[in-house]
């Protein structure tokens, strides 16, 4: 029961509505006993359906009674010839058109609608159409009735135009309308594929809009930034726009692929990264090595992680550990057609062959380079907005992705202004923004370290609650994240497998858990956070190198006896700072 | 007195949301609740009881859930809503919301998730609706509520969970279902009831419930999903199902257990939405209504509660995000559904 004000009222009031309630309750409990005793004499008449009318014109969410008037037309079906069936069944539309009217929003009716349509021998589509146009007018965010309309636009193979067109007036009338922008969504990539060539092959994922969120070409994408703009600048905290807006703005998911391969003597094991979370154990992974394919066992990186980005195998013992062989790797993977070599050469004791972030310009705008002016008129364009309402926090947010599109390095000192001014103006979101902002800041820690070809990684003081992109991580060997406000180290950090040194000093750490199974890491350095149990600490255990751990201003370092603990549970640390 | 309004927004746009007087009430009033809840369903001749009586099973279920979320099930008599549900089975398996009424998936799942609560499950025939729930799935992995032929991600959701709770997973084509549920994902990273459909909080809600039980989330888009979900909490503090649209309690629910699974529930402002939930209370009947000043009853009592439970309250029972049940009751059943952190 949604939306009925409770009203106070006197006790004669109570006691008349008593009998009222009484009496209606009788005439209730009389005809929905009489529906059921003739349902299970398998009565089929007209009686039936004059009965359950009576009865679901007030509760038509009575869904059992929907199912005996089915049971009854179907029967009727049988008896009649056929003007008389498409009459009982315009009869029906026609209930159930009352019934709408009364409620518009029950499922049982609606679905019985698109029964009806099914059987009726013909149906009049365009006015089934006009009947959506109409209750829409009344209420335009009503999704059963949407749903109708995209069954009534399959039916009767209204063209995707039209029913863009059909948007377009109700976005021109009324720009706050976030189904009409959802519709466009859907619409757009139909009617304006990115090209014909990258139509995603068949039998792949289903399609979506997220999945193909830029199958939409480029002509067209332009112009829809034009109207998005006209509704924003008209409506400028009308969210609906502005939600459409980040979609245009999006990237499309990047295809599955092998981004990294890596292979390490000392451990002979290989690790091998992909551009999303994959599970590679059913997905059939395969390995060859100098020429012969070998039977391994692949392991995500936590066992927490059915699918994962990341994904191990230890090699047979001795296969690859004479540091004067050479030695030819691929890993191939059938389920994407997909493959990658790497090469262990001579007097190495590692390698590694991938795509780097700043080759796929992997945090960037994809449109093509001509056009990024059109996404510097469109920064232009909301910073005039800006002006005007400098605390509108939709404009700030769009500002910075466009500002992330174009350049993100460029742009860093202002996206952390605006960030500033987004969490004092959306106080509530203030979570939300810190959380972006670490993300962006990662990603330009990413591109510098990439610029650098270097295999350090700090974020140190850059007010990072969250830790991301730890698949991009797989081959750094120092990682900084002194002075910030982490307060764990999740599983996701078990990424990184080439690890030797974690600086996380002056945060709110609790937690370690994806300190786990790093295999050469060797110093841990925690002063100053939150580790207040030994049973924090346990994961550090698994990580058979590590023999440096400071650990100086953390809770767990009050208990008397926690230095003989520690060494209990971490017998390779020679050096414990506590 | 109707507490609907349009408030100002900061920059003069009117935003929908509802104003909380200042005595609106602001602490739990548990035992007030649980007389509420033990009192419904002993007005069996009253005509609103009566008209509801097509939901009965969901009914149970939200009262009796919500008794054990306030530690007070054994308030509610045991036997006689056992006999009753095993009275509601069909000869198919499927279970109806009441007697007399036809067997549909959603009932099923109340039936299955109430008898879970009393450790009772075998007073239904477990192989019959195990081949009930099978038999509604669709050649696109769908599936229909019930032999009407329905199709809704609500009932993909109904499915999984019932046959998780009975630890049989396997007997549907889990990967089929998966792939349609995908194929109702949205611009928003938000799900509605079909391809195509726009998102709502409700439909989220079942789908990322659907992906945790079938141990499919990384296919979510959580960062984007999230900002939508957390852009649902209105200055109020309330939470809506969609934009533009005014806050209700059962959105706490919704809103908040979906950003829960996805790992994300510290994007709103928790101390504002507790206030929120708590204005909805009647200080003079018990139970909760969808907002303040309104009717209260079992449905927004419920996720009134499970709301405040996901929100930390200690007063309650820890409440599972994906089953909306208490997690002691899962944790005897074995069953931990995935969470992203």
């Amino acid at each position: 029961m949604h939306g009925r004000v409770k009203v106070k009222s006197t006790a004669q009031q109570e006691e008349e509505k008593r009998k009222e309630r009484e009496k209606k309750l009788k005439i209730y409990t009389a005809a929905r006993d009489a529906c059921f005793s003739k349902r299970k004499d398998g009565v089929c008449d007209e009686e039936a359906l004059h009965l359950t009318q009576q009865l679901l014109s007030s509760n038509p969410d009575f869904a059992t009674l929907w199912n005996y008037r089915r049971e009854i037309l179907m029967h009727q079906e049988t008896v009649k010839d056929e003007s008389e069936v498409q009459k009982m069944y315009q009869n029906e539309l026609s209930f159930l058109e009352s019934c709408l009217k009364v409620n518009p929003k029950s499922y049982g009716s609606w679905h019985h609608r698109s029964w009806v349509s099914e059987r009726a021998p013909q149906m009049d589509w365009a006015r089934e159409l006009s009947l959506c146009d109409r209750c829409l007018s009344l209420d335009d965010r009503n999704f059963h009735c949407w749903d109708y309309r995209r069954i009534v636009v399959k039916k009767s193979a209204v063209p995707v135009g039209k029913e863009l067109e059909f948007t377009d007036r109700l976005i021109g009338s009324n720009f706050s309308n976030y189904s009409s922008w959802h519709y466009r969504s859907t619409l757009l990539p139909l009617l304006h594929p990115q090209s014909p060539e990258s139509a995603p092959p068949s039998g792949s994922s289903p399609p979506s809009p997220q999945t193909h969120s830029h199958r939409v070409c480029e002509e067209q994408l332009l112009k829809e930034y034009e109207l998005v703009q006209n509704a924003f600048f008209t409506d400028p905290n009308d969210q609906s726009a502005w939600f459409y807006y980040r979609w245009l703005l999006g990237r499309a998911e990047r295809e599955e692929m092998i981004s990294c391969v890596f292979i390490s003597r000392d451990e002979e094991r290989v690790a091998v990264a992909f551009s999303r979370p994959v599970q590679a154990q059913s997905g059939g992974l395969l390995l060859v090595l100098d020429g012969q394919p070998l039977q391994v066992d692949w392991r995500s990186i936590h066992p927490r992680f059915k699918h994962s980005p990341v994904w191990i195998c230890d090699l047979p013992p001795g296969s690859i550990n004479n540091i004067a062989n050479e030695h030819n790797l691929t890993v191939h993977w059938p389920e994407k057609h997909t493959r990658r070599d790497c090469a262990l050469y001579t007097g190495r004791n590692e390698s590694w062959c991938r795509d780097s972030a700043t080759d796929q310009e992997l945090f960037r705008s994809e449109l093509s380079v001509e056009k990024s002016s059109v996404l510097q008129s469109e920064l232009q364009s909301c910073n005039q907005l800006l002006e005007l309402e400098p605390l509108n926090k939709w404009c700030l947010l769009t500002i910075i992705l466009l500002m992330r599109a174009l350049d993100p390095l460029g742009y860093e000192k202002e996206t952390l202004a605006h960030f500033q001014t987004l969490k004092e103006v959306d106080s509530m979101r203030s979570a939300y923004y810190s959380d972006l902002c670490s993300k962006f800041m990662i990603e330009n820690t990413i591109l510098k370290m990439e610029y650098a070809e270097v295999r350090v990684f700090s974020v140190s003081n850059k007010n990072l609650t969250t830790l991301c992109h730890l698949d991009q991580l797989l081959l750094i060997t120092h990682i900084n994240l002194s002075s910030n406000q982490l307060r764990h180290i999740s599983f996701h950090f078990s990424m990184l497998q080439c690890l030797k040194v974690l600086e996380a000093e002056n945060n709110c750490i609790e937690n370690l858990e994806g300190v786990y199974c790093l295999p050469k890491l060797e110093e841990v350095l925690l002063k100053n956070n939150n580790i207040a149990t030994l049973a924090a600490l346990r994961p550090l255990a698994t990580c058979p190198k590590l023999r440096l751990l400071d650990l100086r201003g953390n809770p767990v370092t009050q208990s008397a006896d926690a230095e003989s603990h520690l060494a209990e549970l971490l017998p390779s640390v020679a050096c414990l700072l506590l | 007195m109707g507490s609907l309004n349009y408030i100002q927004g900061e920059t003069g746009t009117q935003v929908k949301d509802v104003f909380i007087s200042p005595d609106a009430p602001h602490t739990l009033l548990l035992d007030k609740h649980a007389d509420y809840i033990a009192a419904y369903g002993s007005k069996k001749d009253d005509y609103e009881y009566t008209l509801s009586e097509y939901l009965r099973m969901s009914g149970i279920y939200w009262g009796l859930t919500v008794m054990d979320l306030m530690s007070q099930l054994p308030r509610m008599n045991r036997q006689e809503i056992v006999d009753f549900i095993t009275a509601c089975q069909h000869e198919c398996g499927g279970v109806g919301a009441s007697i007399g009424h036809d067997p549909h998936l959603l009932y099923t799942l109340s039936a299955v998730q109430i008898l879970c609560l009393y450790d009772s499950v075998d007073a239904l025939d477990v192989d019959k609706i195990v081949e009930y729930v099978k038999g509604l799935q669709q050649a696109d992995g769908s599936f229909a509520g019930d032999k009407w032929g329905e199709i809704d991600t609500r009932f993909s959701f109904c499915a999984v969970a019932t046959l998780s709770l009975l630890g049989k997973m396997d007997a549907i084509d889990v990967d089929k279902a998966v792939e349609f549920v995908l194929s109702c994902m949205n611009f928003d990273g938000g799900f509605g009831c079909r391809p195509g459909s726009e998102s709502h909080a409700g439909q989220i809600y079942c789908c990322t419930g659907f992906l945790s039980l079938t141990g499919q989330l990384h296919q979510l888009n959580a960062d984007l999903l999230g900002w939508w979900l957390c852009e649902r909490q209105l200055p109020s503090g309330g939470l809506n199902g969609r934009p533009e649209k005014l806050p209700d309690v059962c959105y706490s629910w919704w809103v908040l257990a979906s950003l829960r699974i996805i790992g994300k529930i510290h994007w709103i402002d928790k101390d504002k939405l507790r206030s929120f939930i708590l204005a909805c209370q009647d200080e003079e009947t018990g139970g909760f209504a969808d907002r303040p000043g309104d009717m209260v009853d079992p449905f927004h009592t419920l996720f009134g509660i499970a709301g405040l439970s996901l929100l930390g309250d200690e007063k309650i029972k820890a409440v599972n995000p994906v089953l909306c049940m208490p997690e002691d009751v899962l944790q005897k059943l074995g069953l931990k559904p995935e969470l992203l952190s």
